[in-house]
């Protein structure tokens, strides 16, 4: 019943977003505001039938209405229980209701944000993110209908994928999914305001940069969850591999980090009008197309969860998006001419341009380690791999230099600068990373990179602690107790304070990335039960393993003593389970995290005498790593918390700035 | 100069960590190191998108036992890397071997950093205010009045921030 009234409310959403698409438009076009606010109320039913329909598959799920083609394919009786509830995005057809429920309820979101402030824009942007909706459920609707019914009702269902077992199961999808799809909201409010003539008023910018910095957010956290769901589950110890699908969630970030630095050149500066277009434009493609890596999978992937037959759907959607961006883009662009021009190739919007262009540049890289092999095999036949190898050697120094920039750039002064301030703002920070490497090579570090990548970490940090006690000292000099200046500091300008918080983050990330991937070590050792070994400062005893026979998987468990030294650390309980059903094993390690390194233990066989070969690993400064994400969260809630001042952009132009554009 | 101490120290702190974080002492033999980059650079064949020092497939398993093998017995990394090669086609290596069209892999990114870096260049010109006056332009002297009155409105703007406009939301 329920999935009948589910599939219903599909089919009238799918509807209502055909109306909204063409009342808004035609509204928009024609000057009719009734027509307009007619769409707008009629976007705001379509979260409320999706989630009707969202309701009913996950009850169908959590009942084992086998019934439900998807749910037979993707569910089982013997899977945990808990997992049901999830289990709706595990595959293609669930996971694309799910993105059109978020997408709806985002939509939703921005246009109550967007339909006072900006009421030439939000008609086009409501009705841009309306089509996108719609292309979404007419999907489902044609091709994969979560909501289908078998002809003849199994008995018991496929099963879940067993690597989706996992409680990052419970939130990575969401997010990063989430996180995908709402790059659809700053692109459709920038083309909304450029399809409105209003592209060169900068008014759209705040509300594009809010929703692009939650965008950002949303895509950040589903990274990292990721990174820490293969480092906790995958059991080789990584977090990132440079895998398509990796990479495909990378590229959005990427572009949608360099716009949300470069919406602030438009907000400050009423420059890079075009530019940020652009950016987003390609923010939006980029996400396209991991959903095209995702679903049609060109190129193999350990991720392949959502693979379906409809890759060409969602290229041609990608292409034709593009293609129309280009064409709305050309035909609007004498409305994005910039108020202002560039004084001096040393200053702040410089170095933003600089970033952009890294961010893009690794964003391309990437793109095309990703898909060469699907050229290599239309061009000479031979399917190839491009791996990490390749990764590392070219994004890491582009990744380099943009983390050095991250130190210098903020510290430049907006309009120009010269080589007298250059040199002021950077003594610090120079001077930090000198001694880090300095300090790091007396100490016996030698390689080159790594005290490289340290130097350029201790640079950035050192330039944004300066930049903070600098201020909270010139606070402090007009009477205010240190901890209440460097406070009122913060607070005073959130959106610089926020990103420096950001940034922090982003060091430490680079740090623990550095640290884990130069000096981690791993050996896997041949234990029987009883017996112990040491490796990298930690002894570790075999004490006993256990097999515990569940439905759906055989789960082989070992308990293990570890000593730090001579200090007793406790059992830990490293297991692997393996799937007969699907020919799958999927292995949990045991981790010991510090911020100085992480002992990581993994049994990868067992034999039937209880010998066990476990993967050991030291990996230093892994922690550091999940230890940014809260910042990472906290820096933009920051710069995004609301202020009082308005932003220049808002404030009228006098007049002569208007005159002298020409 | 104190600032300077300050953000030395900080400096300083972090170091320490680095290098406590860093100290993991090296026991791995040289063989082990080698086998480990070999496994990093071979793909498992049969595991999507895994190397198969990743991978925790029966078939990486035996991979990896055949490259330790094979490096005790003292054959090469190009020949092992190649016994591979030959069972399973260039797919098996983790990078493409840098041959003939392989190549382009490495050289459109290089490309690719040119033109980007000759896109800003450009752009960046473009924008200029004026192409002939370089950072020669001087920055206007404010007459003493006018430098009082702008010392004024950042004391009275930072006033504000502090003081009574905070509490005033």
């Amino acid at each position: 019943m329920m999935v009948d009234a589910g599939h219903l409310a599909l089919v009238i959403a799918f509807v209502a977003t055909l109306y909204v698409v063409a009342a808004s438009f035609v509204g928009a076009l024609r000057r009719v505001p009734e027509l307009s606010t007619s769409g707008r109320y009629g976007l705001y039913t379509v979260p409320v039938l999706l989630g009707v329909s969202t309701f009913a598959l996950v009850q169908a799920f959590v009942r084992n209405d086998f019934s439900v083609r998807y749910v037979a394919e993707n569910s089982s009786l013997s899977m945990p229980k808990a997992y049901t509830w999830v289990a709706m995005y595990a595959g293609n057809s669930g996971s694309l209701l799910f993105i059109a429920l978020a997408l709806s309820v985002l939509a939703v979101a921005a246009v109550l944000t967007l339909h006072r402030r900006l009421p030439y824009t939000a008609p086009y942007a409501t009705a841009l993110m309306a089509a996108f909706l719609a292309f979404f459920l007419g999907v489902m609707l044609f091709l994969a209908d979560p909501l289908e019914r078998l002809p003849i009702v199994p008995e018991d269902g496929q099963g879940i994928n067993p690597l989706l077992v996992h409680f990052g199961m419970f939130i990575h999808p969401p997010l990063q999914m989430t996180g995908l799809v709402s790059v659809t909201i700053p692109f459709s409010i920038a083309m909304g305001a450029m399809l409105a003539k209003r592209g060169g008023r900068d008014e759209w910018v705040d509300v594009g940069r809010l929703w692009g910095m939650l965008s950002w957010l949303i895509m950040t956290a589903g990274l990292m969850l990721g990174a820490w769901w293969a480092y906790t589950i995958l059991g080789w110890g990584g977090y990132w591999a440079w895998d398509p699908v990796e990479n495909s969630a990378l590229m959005p970030w990427l572009a949608m980090t360099a716009f949300v630095h470069s919406i602030m050149v438009q907000k400050r500066r009423g420059m890079f009008r075009m530019w940020n277009i652009v950016l987003i434009v390609v923010a939006f493609t980029l996400a396209q197309m991991g959903m095209f890596i995702n679903r049609g999978g060109p190129v193999p992937s350990v991720h392949s969860f959502a693979q379906s037959a409809m890759g060409w759907i969602f290229l041609s959607f990608m292409v034709g998006t593009l293609a129309l961006s280009m064409a709305a883009f050309v035909w609007r662009m004498d409305t994005l001419k910039s108020r202002e021009k560039l004084d001096s190739l040393l200053s702040r919007e410089s170095a933003f341009l600089v970033q952009n262009v890294l961010f893009l540049l690794v964003a391309f890289v990437t793109l095309w380690g990703t898909v060469f092999p699907v050229f290599s095999e239309a061009a000479q036949g031979t399917t190839v791999t491009v791996g990490r190898p390749f990764f590392d050697r070219v994004n890491g120094p582009l990744l380099l230099a943009l983390i050095a920039l991250m130190g210098v750039g903020p510290l430049l002064p907006w309009r120009r600068a010269t080589p007298r301030i250059l040199f002021a703002v950077t003594r610090v920070p120079v001077g930090a990373g000198l001694i880090t490497a300095a300090v790091l090579a007396a100490f016996g570090m030698r390689d080159p990179v790594a005290l490289l990548a340290f130097a350029v970490c201790g640079a950035a940090t050192a330039g944004i602690l300066h930049e903070w006690a600098r201020g909270t000292r010139s606070r402090h000099g007009r009477g205010e107790a240190y901890p209440v200046a460097f406070g009122r500091l913060l607070l005073a300008n959130r959106p610089r304070y926020g990103g420096y918080i950001v940034h922090i983050g982003i060091v430490l990330l680079a740090a623990g990335a550095v640290g884990s991937s130069f000096f981690g070590v791993q050996r896997d050792i041949a234990l029987r039960p009883g017996e112990e070994a040491s490796f990298g400062g930690y002894t570790f005893r075999y004490l006993s393993h256990d097999v515990s026979l569940y439905p759906d998987r055989r789960e082989e468990a070992a308990d293990v003593e570890l000593r730090a030294g001579d200090r007793y650390l406790g059992v830990v309980r490293p297991f692997r389970a393996v799937y007969p059903d699907f020919n799958i094993a999927s292995t949990r390690g045991a981790i010991r995290s510090t911020p100085v390194e992480d002992f990581y233990i993994v049994p990868s066989e067992f034999g039937d005498d209880g010998q066990a070969v476990f993967r050991v690993m030291v990996n230093p400064m892994v922690w550091w790593m999940w230890a940014s994400g809260p910042i990472l969260v906290l820096g933009v809630l920051f710069a995004l918390s609301p202020q009082r001042q308005p932003s220049p952009a808002a404030l009228r132009v006098p007049v002569f700035a208007e005159t002298s554009r020409a | 100069m104190r600032l300077f101490h300050t953000a030395a120290r900080a400096a300083g702190l972090l170091t320490v960590l680095f290098l406590l974080a860093c100290s993991v002492g090296d026991d791995l033999t040289p063989d082990e190191r080698r086998a480990q980059e070999l496994n990093r650079a071979i793909m498992c064949p049969v595991c999507p998108g895994e190397s198969i020092d990743q991978s925790q497939n029966q078939l990486a398993a035996q991979m990896r036992a055949i490259v330790a093998e094979k490096l005790a017995a003292g054959e090469s990394e190009a020949e092992i890397k190649s016994f591979f090669v030959e069972r399973y086609g260039d797919s098996v290596l983790l990078s493409p071997p840098e041959r003939g069209f392989n190549l382009l892999v490495w050289f459109v990114p290089v490309v690719g950093l040119a033109a980007g870096g000759l896109a800003a260049a450009l752009a960046l010109r473009r924008m200029r205010r004026s192409p002939h006056d370089d950072d020669e332009v001087p920055i206007p002297e404010l007459s003493r009045d006018e430098r009082e009155e702008y010392v004024r409105r950042i004391e009275s703007a930072l006033d504000m921030e502090s003081g009574r406009g905070a509490e005033r939301q």
